[in-house]
């Protein structure tokens, strides 16, 4: 299902679309199926799909005009890597300070963002990471 | 659910309930013959007697989205079962049987009438029967079940429970443990807004959060306490507050989704 780089690594799943929040529920389907399929215990995918959900709220609001989202799922034996960019006028990093951040850090094992320049403006990322629950085998 | 029970007490510690002088026909009905004509009567003349009850059941669901008319009938039908399969030989009261009887009718008919969307019924007690597996075996493993557990318990394919697990996202969150719940539980929770703003201390929009939390309803502010300061997962707080995980999931979603868009308003 891969897309973007070409190289087709059967772990990866990625989803491109409109940076608008009406999308938003395209993008929670989507982590709630891969989470159940992998076997995450409910707690553990109810936790992803609200810090997908935050993460993606957060980048929408500073997209630049018809800039997509870019979203990549990465679903390994131990955990579930989500990384959500999206093009924007802003440089700054989303503040760690937040309510916002604070959410992305309960739900999920690790939360960090990041910006690159890109053809003069600016690609911010979020990349936040669940792990599976003790107990329960992958 | 709680609050079925202290009306049910309620009712047993009032002596002028209105209802004592029909108490009787329901020991002649006990005494005559299946087969009796009387026995009709007396049934009419029971549900007739008692009908202010259903309707004073259905009162406390009105207001919630399903037409009241609705509700008298749901509750009139609950108090029909209840007239029905009531035994006065058994020592309890009629009230206190009919009561969660008749509630409980109108609870059913919540739940089956609030999917936002059309779900096949077979969906809904798909969703239902994960519900109850998911509390069961929660409390016996400790932690949330994952989709395979749920199937292995329920001797379903793991397809069949994440089709459920998926029905679950189109109910609609005005649900029976909602219109339950305003009040119910808001004396044991009622210090979490102190805490909220110990625990918020440093972050840096406050200022603006406070307000949006203030103004959040008392069971959502402590849901959003328990799992963002006390770190309780979502199966916890869902024992705590007795409502289901996938209710908390549904209430947490729509909480921050609302901070959020106030967060938003707050900067324009």
């Amino acid at each position: 299902m891969s897309v973007g780089d070409g190289d087709g690594s059967p772990d990866e799943i990625e989803l491109r679309l409109g940076a608008e929040l009406t999308n938003l529920p395209i993008i929670r389907s989507l982590t709630s199926s891969i989470a159940m399929r992998a076997d995450f215990d409910l707690d553990a995918i109810a936790d992803l799909k609200l810090a997908v959900d935050e993460a993606c709220s957060t980048l929408i609001t500073r997209a630049a005009p018809d800039a997509a989202l870019r979203c990549m799922f990465t679903v390994s034996k131990d955990e579930i890597r989500f990384v959500v960019s999206i093009r924007s006028t802003d440089d700054s990093t989303p503040s760690s300070d937040t309510f916002g951040w604070r959410v992305l850090t309960t739900l999920t094992d690790h939360a960090s963002s990041w910006v690159e320049p890109v053809n003069g403006q600016h690609q911010v990322h979020i990349e936040v990471a669940k792990r599976r629950a003790d107990g329960t085998a992958a | 659910m709680t609050d079925t029970q202290s009306s049910a007490a309620k009712n047993r510690e009032t002596p002028d309930t209105g209802y004592e002088h029909l108490a009787p026909l329901f020991d002649e009905m006990a005494a005559l013959d299946e087969k009796d004509p009387a026995r009709g009567e007396l049934r009419n003349k029971l549900v007739t007697g008692h009908l202010p009850l259903a309707e004073h059941i259905a009162a406390r669901f009105s207001n919630r989205g399903v037409p009241r008319e609705d509700l008298v009938q749901v509750a009139t039908l609950g108090l029909i079962n209840a007239v029905d399969r009531f035994q006065p030989d058994r020592g309890t009261d009629f009230l206190s049987f009919a009561v969660p009887t008749v509630m409980g009718e109108v609870r059913r008919h919540f739940r089956d009438a609030s999917w936002s969307m059309h779900v096949p019924r077979r969906l809904k007690e798909l969703n239902l029967a994960i519900n109850a597996a998911s509390a069961e075996l929660s409390q016996r493993l400790g932690r949330a079940p994952t989709p395979s557990e749920l199937a292995k318990h329920l001797d379903l394919s793991q397809e069949q429970v994440y089709e459920g697990l998926e029905a679950g996202n189109a109910y609609h969150s005005m649900s029976l443990d909602e219109a339950l719940s305003p009040d119910a539980d808001s004396d044991s929770l009622g210090e979490t807004l102190g805490e909220t703003d110990a625990a918020l201390d440093g972050v840096e929009d406050y200022e603006s959060l406070r307000p949006l939390i203030e103004r959040l309803p008392e069971r959502e502010r402590t849901i959003l306490t328990l799992r963002f300061f006390r770190h309780m997962t979502q199966t916890q707080i869902a024992e705590r507050i007795g409502i289901s995980q996938m209710h908390v999931s549904r209430l947490l979603a729509r909480t921050l989704e609302q901070l959020r868009e106030g967060m938003l308003g707050d900067e324009d």
